[in-house]
């Protein structure tokens, strides 16, 4: 049936070419979509352009794709708990852009939402104003920030349905109801799965139309204990 | 820096809340700010991962893995709290619905400027910083007076790479703090137990005056 998205790991990962651009759930160990990042890790896939709260946490996340050399840029806002993907970028296998970190979701929610970018106040006067056009709005400066669309996306949810509808729990939302939204095709890895018409609609924090391809979640990920 | 020095910085910044203000804490030293807020002053602690009233650290054995603070750190959640996306925390940041910002720094200078997510051979990142301190309405500033190799950290000018320009309203050390004058320039207005003006002065590369009415002895163990 056409509306049972949910398909095979391998499958879903397959989507991911060389060369792409892929936009990442999650903040740090929370809601990061970890059994899809580690699916991927095993292509031979390189030169990615991720967007991306952080680096991950430890030897979590991100920092898996940057070890195994598949990554050219990043774009994110915080790689401090990860001293490898500094240490990437310091050798020059990596290049790294500082995005802030309300800069960077509202980049991504533009993409989603089909606008082109808009006038951010944060970064005026900082590093971040480099490359940017500045514009001034009742007397007050702002940086013209383009919105950013992604190839492919990868999201965590703590529940989903076989249409895609997705629910978060905690600060595992986070980026992933945004994320969800700003790629051409959306992957969403559930904790549990439900059939279509199970989950309540009026708790729904996605809506399945946004995502093309659900894949089981591997629990054991992110300390989630159950 | 000892964990007495760190803790002293915590429980002066917890003075400056008020009753029923939003309040981001950033990593470190600002987050002890919330083992010192004094009795009857309710605040209500944001996190930019996208969580209010946020309570104390979990005890072990009842942490949420869904359930953390922006430092990674199972927390718990008080009454009145609730959970939302990274966008809407960042509306509430930058739409002025944050009262006071507290955060650490590497660099502050007598401008305003303040340098905390890159070093010389060390990436940190900005996380949610740049967008909290243009947008809360106060800034707080809460470092150890000078670096653990003694350089200063209230500097002339800051040379690292800037989380924001002429953001910063109040520094508080564990010996001394200064308050910005809307017109510009940071006033020394107390001292901490144990310190004097002519000690300060040696320690401190940014440009300051000192109040009229400088309060020595303000606050620092007793």
């Amino acid at each position: 049936m056409a509306l049972n998205k949910m398909i095979p790991i391998d499958e879903a990962v397959a989507r991911v070419e060389s060369g792409m651009t892929l936009a990442l759930g999650g903040f740090l160990s929370q809601g990061v979509p970890l059994t899809l990042i580690r699916a991927l890790a095993t292509r031979p896939v390189h030169d990615l352009a991720i967007w991306s709260n952080d680096g991950g946490y430890g030897d979590d996340g991100v920092v898996e794709l940057v070890k195994a050399g598949m990554v050219r840029e990043l774009h994110c806002c915080h790689v401090g708990y990860t001293p490898a993907v500094g240490r990437a970028v310091e050798a020059g296998d990596l290049e790294l852009e500082w995005v802030p970190q309300g800069n960077l979701i509202e980049m991504l929610r533009c993409g989603g939402a089909g606008l082109g970018g808009f006038l951010t106040p944060v970064g005026v006067g900082t590093a971040v104003e480099e490359g940017h056009e500045k514009v001034t709005v009742d007397g007050r400066v702002y940086l013209w920030e383009k919105a950013v669309r992604a190839d492919v996306a990868f999201v965590r949810a703590h529940a989903g349905d076989l249409v895609g509808n997705l629910c978060f729990r905690g600060t595992a939302r986070n980026y992933n109801t945004t994320v969800a939204t700003c790629a051409d095709y959306v992957i969403a890895e559930v904790e549990h799965a439900y059939s279509v018409g199970e989950l309540d609609p009026e708790k729904v924090h996605a809506p399945g139309v946004f995502v093309d391809a659900v894949v089981r979640a591997d629990v054991s990920y992110c300390g989630v204990r159950r | 820096m000892t964990p007495d020095c760190r803790c002293l910085i915590a429980a002066r910044a917890a003075l400056e809340l008020e009753d029923g203000q939003v309040t981001n804490l950033g990593a470190g030293i600002p987050m002890l700010v919330a083992n010192y807020i004094p009795a009857g002053i309710d605040v209500v602690i944001q996190a930019e991962n996208g969580i209010t009233c946020v309570g104390p650290v979990s005890p072990p054995g009842a942490e949420d893995p869904d359930r953390r603070n922006a430092g990674n750190l199972f927390v718990t959640l008080l009454p009145g709290g609730c959970y939302f996306d990274t966008a809407t925390s960042f509306a509430m940041i930058r739409g002025g619905r944050v009262a006071a910002t507290m955060l650490g720094t590497l660099q502050v200078d007598g401008d305003g400027n303040i340098a905390n997510y890159e070093m010389p051979g060390r990436k940190i990142g900005m996380g949610g910083a740049m967008d909290l301190v243009a947008g809360a309405r106060t800034v707080y500033v809460l470092t150890e007076h000078c670096a653990r190799d003694g350089s200063a950290k209230l500097v002339a000018r800051c040379t690292l790479p800037l989380t924001g320009a002429g953001e910063c309203d109040v520094i508080i050390t564990e010996r001394a703090l200064f308050r910005r004058r809307p017109e510009g320039g940071f006033v020394l207005e107390e001292v901490a137990r144990g310190h004097t003006l002519e000690e300060i002065a040696a320690c401190t590369e940014m440009t300051y005056t000192v109040a009229a009415d400088v309060r020595l002895d303000a606050y620092g163990p007793v």
